[in-house]
């Protein structure tokens, strides 16, 4: 009875974690049906066909492609933007910032299917109809508009806990401001931005509803799915959702080894 | 925090305030109608090359070709999948549209009913038949003279379907009319198709009426009819082709339903079938225009003459199971699959389709459209 | 640096990413809002008048999708939180080795797109499913019932989709958490429960309000769960103003119950920031540099 009431967190952990999973085990699953028609609902069998050629489907790897495109240049935009915003709303204190604050946070409160609608309606209009075409580059547009509030959200809560004796060391040691920010401050925020710039990354490429409304004649991977769930969704469609699963895994073990491997040897000392 | 509570209806009240001012709503405030017919550019022909894109449903073509039509001609062809429901694609390319732009479409495929209404809006262009000569010569007779376009000046057939009733033959044997799903039998095992102009007129039929004599308020009936049982659970869904899903898992044992995907449906669970109704189908046709603003009408053309040519035209419908517009594809397909050949759900004979209807709208679009959406939406 | 160049740096750091937001939100709504006040139809055309009766309208025809919206997001976020909390403090304090994996685990849901995760679930519930029997067989379903298609699959649906929104600020605030707190109240004779109800809970606060705006806006809005895992008699409001904006084209209509929306949501956000404390939503006070 003890070893339940000690381990009974960890139990329930365990199964939520279990519970986290289990759609994705079953998209994986999927991926290795074989079913005879166009539709890939019930298993039919196991076959590693659709694993030897995943991009079969020309349409879909070209959507694929038109994602991470999309999400790379909104990723790099929103980022930067995003950051600069930070550390003027955490570091100075100006007029305007209650108002900026305000700004910044507004948009996370906006359902998406308010701001893909209303983003529309004004893309049709002159002057935006000539400038910003409806397709990549009116995607680019609002995806990095949604992002910005999500990096300034992230970078600002790892500014606000900042060490900032490093910085006034560094200051007291004759560098000035910009040489301190390059080579102190913006190194120690790097984690944060980082973070930022992976949640804008995410995002992007997760997009539905926003793109849904502005894409114009381009097609992302979520449009694609979205047109596909209508006909019966390509097995190809599974494996390249579980092989997006498995890099980003892959990616994000290299970050924690590399962090954990920078930690050691920043604890390595020479020999006293 | 009265402060910021403040702020946001400051924002709020300062964004209607600027509303007022400011000039052109944009191309909502242009109006529309019935445009004068004399308006309508002609898209004209020419040596194909470049660029082309089209716009169409899912899974509606086979896979050589656009590949084909590539090589053939030299024109670099985008083919987009972008239309899973005629209202909804109306709607998403309207804006533009009413600009006199296409979004860079060359090609747009909608239902009848959808064409001649773009056709009436003025988004549409007339076609060059001397830059389509195979359509001339080979689209079937049953096609030629459609109540909306009877020259066939601005829409080419792509390919044909009718609407039923898809069953799922071991466990729902007996239904056999659309009355059928009404049946607290099938309580919650039912759906229905969210494109109004299928579902409501196989309602009335089923009723007794006549969708292409049906008043509006005949067809505010059968919404109400429809709404009593969405209401209550008896219909479970309405859907568009994802009653595919449903269907197979068993979760639904009848649905309203497009004859070509019954036939995919078939190969991967042999106990669904598709099902003319007692009371007849209903007969649609997906059409290929050109929309105002439409770069490349050379290539567009090109594109339309090319896949009726009977070869091409074969390796389509063979892919996509539908019933093709073009006369010669039943004798190729004799040779290359006489199953395909005879199966009436592509190649329907005249008695088969005795009862059935070609697709109508109802008189004021507007409100029985708005009646049928709220059901849709609870 | 001489004073004014230095007042004007946080302007310098703001205007390129504040521009971005005002263009392309601001402007935005600004335009919606007007449209908001049309009148007319899709055939006769619109014009701008003034219309304040399509906000009256948009909230009295869909009083049942707004309320239905709310509740699905409320009970999505309150089981959120309750399942994320336990999951979070199990990850900070017993995770030891395994918390970024576990973290891992737990945010991994985000990197398979929204919509095949959702269908995922179609699979999962649909009534022949080995989960599905089982509910059955326990006695939580009816026999002859269904999770598909009913308001608690698409609460369900909600809550997984939602659940990385909750867990993570949570986690955060925990991870924070000087445990040395703690130990002081134990060394005060409280028990362990008393210690967690004074001290951590407390302390977590931001993230839990955090959390739960996270998880609640979005979800509010949401009609990807209700289109895939609802019924027409589960639609939520978005789902209504997709229809409105994309389908029948009432484009009035349409934003008029975006700003409803809107304004509903910013309403109990207010509220709910009154009741549990500002500080998580609108960050600290800046340092003096």
């Amino acid at each position: 009875m003890k070893w339940l009431k000690d381990h009974a967190l960890n139990i329930y952990a365990g199964l939520a974690v279990a519970y986290m999973l289990i759609p994705i085990g079953v998209i994986a699953l999927f991926s290795f049906n074989n079913p005879q028609g166009r539709y890939n609902f019930t298993w039919e069998g196991f076959t590693l066909d659709h694993w030897k050629d995943p991009f079969a489907i020309e349409e879909l790897t070209d959507a694929l492609i038109t994602s991470i495109e999309l999400a790379i240049v909104a990723t790099l935009i929103a980022t930067a933007l995003g950051t600069l915003i930070a550390i003027a709303l955490v570091r100075y204190e100006f007029f305007g910032r209650k108002a900026s604050n305000f700004l910044i946070v507004i948009p996370t409160a906006t359902p998406e299917v308010v701001i893909g609608a209303a983003l529309l309606s004004m893309f049709l209009l002159p002057p935006f109809v000539d400038i910003i075409s409806l397709g990549f580059p009116s995607l680019v547009v609002a995806h990095v508009m949604f992002s910005i509030s999500f990096v300034v959200i992230v970078v600002r809560s790892r500014l606000i806990g900042f060490d900032r004796s490093l910085e006034e060391a560094s200051r007291d040691l004759g560098a000035g401001a910009l040489t301190t920010f390059r080579t102190v401050t913006l190194p120690l925020l790097m984690p944060g931005i980082v973070a930022a710039g992976l949640l804008a990354f995410a995002l992007s490429i997760d997009d539905f509803v926003i793109s849904n409304f502005n894409s114009g004649t381009t097609v992302t991977f979520p449009l694609y799915i979205y047109g596909a769930s209508q006909r019966g969704i390509p097995v190809e469609v599974n494996v390249l959702a579980t092989l997006l699963f498995v890099v980003t895994a892959i990616a994000m073990a290299f970050t924690v080894w590399q962090q954990r491997r920078a930690e050691q040897l920043a604890s390595v000392r020479p020999a006293e | 925090m009265l402060v910021k509570l403040t702020a946001a209806i400051a924002v709020l009240v300062g964004t209607l305030v600027l509303a007022a001012c400011g000039g052109d709503g944009g191309g909502l405030e242009s109006g529309s109608g019935d445009t004068d017919t004399s308006d309508i550019p002609t898209a004209q022909g020419g040596e194909p090359s470049g660029e082309l894109t089209i716009s169409n449903w899912p899974l509606y073509i086979d896979k050589q070709t656009i590949p084909n039509f590539e090589q053939e001609t030299g024109v670099e062809t985008q083919y987009i999948e972008d239309i899973n429901d005629n209202t909804e694609f109306f709607g998403k390319l309207r804006p533009q549209l009413s600009q006199g732009e296409s979004g860079g479409r060359s090609i747009i495929i909608p239902t009848d009913w959808m064409a001649a209404k773009m056709y009436d809006l003025g988004y549409v262009q007339n076609l060059d038949k001397s830059a389509i000569p195979n359509v001339e010569e080979n689209l079937i007779p049953s096609l030629q003279s459609p109540s909306f376009d009877p020259n066939r000046d601005y829409s080419v057939p792509w390919q044909s379907g009718m609407t039923g009733i898809i069953v799922r033959k071991d466990l729902a044997p007996d239904i056999t009319s659309i009355n059928d799903l009404f049946d607290p039998k099938y309580k919650g095992k039912v759906t229905m198709l969210s494109e109004m102009r299928d579902t409501v007129p196989l309602v009335m039929k089923a009723d007794g009426v006549d969708p292409a004599e049906a008043t509006d308020q005949d067809w505010l009936d059968a919404i109400d009819k429809i709404e009593q049982a969405a209401a209550s659970g008896q219909v479970r869904d309405f859907t568009g082709n994802d009653y595919a899903d449903d269907l197979t898992r068993g979760d639904v044992v009848a649905a309203i339903g497009w004859s070509g995907d019954a036939v995919q449906l078939q190969a991967d669970n042999p106990n669904i079938e598709w099902r003319m109704p007692d009371e007849g189908c209903m007969l649609w046709t997906d059409n290929m225009e050109i929309p105002i603003g439409a770069p490349n009408t050379p290539a567009a053309l090109a594109f339309m003459n090319y896949v009726y040519d009977p070869e091409v035209a074969a390796d389509i419908t063979e892919y996509v199971q539908y019933v093709s517009p073009v006369a010669g594809v039943k004798e190729i397909l004799t040779k290359r699959d006489p199953k395909l050949a005879n199966n009436q759900l592509i190649f329907p004979d005249e008695e088969f389709t005795a009862d059935c209807t070609i697709q109508v709208s109802p008189e004021d679009e507007e409100g029985v459209t708005e009646a049928f959406e709220t059901v849709l939406q609870g | 640096m001489s004073t004014v160049r230095r007042r004007l740096i946080p302007y310098g750091l703001l205007t390129p990413g504040l521009l971005w937001l005002i263009l392309f939100f601001v402007v935005p709504m600004y335009f919606m809002a007007r449209i908001a006040l049309y009148e007319g139809s899709s055939t006769t055309g619109y014009e701008f008048a003034w219309n304040f009766s399509n906000f009256s309208d948009a909230l009295s025809e869909n009083d049942t999708q707004f309320v239905r919206s709310f509740y699905y997001s409320g009970v999505a976020t309150v089981i959120a939180l309750l399942i994320a909390y336990p999951l979070a403090y199990a990850i900070a304090f017993r995770g030891g080795k395994y918390k970024n994996l576990l973290l891992f685990a737990v945010v991994a849901p985000f990197f398979t797109t929204y919509l095949i995760r959702t269908l995922a679930w179609q699979t999962i519930l649909s009534d022949e499913s080995f989960i599905v029997n089982a509910l059955q067989t326990i006695g939580l379903v009816a026999d002859d019932g269904r999770v598909l298609d009913t308001s608690g699959s698409v609460i369900a649906g909600l809550t997984y989709n939602f659940l990385p929104f909750m867990i993570l600020p949570i986690y955060a605030s925990l991870e924070r958490l000087d445990t040395s707190l703690i130990e002081a109240a134990k060394d005060l004779y409280s028990s362990a429960t008393t210690a967690f109800r004074k001290v951590t809970l407390p302390l977590t606060g931001p993230g839990i309000v955090a959390g739960v705006l996270l998880t609640f806006i979005p979800a509010s809005g949401d009609y990807i769960n209700a289109e895939f895992l609802g019924s027409q008699n589960q639609a939520m409001i978005g789902n209504v103003i997709q229809s409105k904006y994309l389908v029948v084209t009432d484009y009035p209509a349409a934003a008029a119950l975006s700003f409803v929306l809107l304004a509903i949501i910013l309403i109990l956000v207010v509220l709910y920031i009154r009741f549990a404390g500002s500080e998580a939503l609108m960050g600290e006070e800046a340092e003096k540099a």
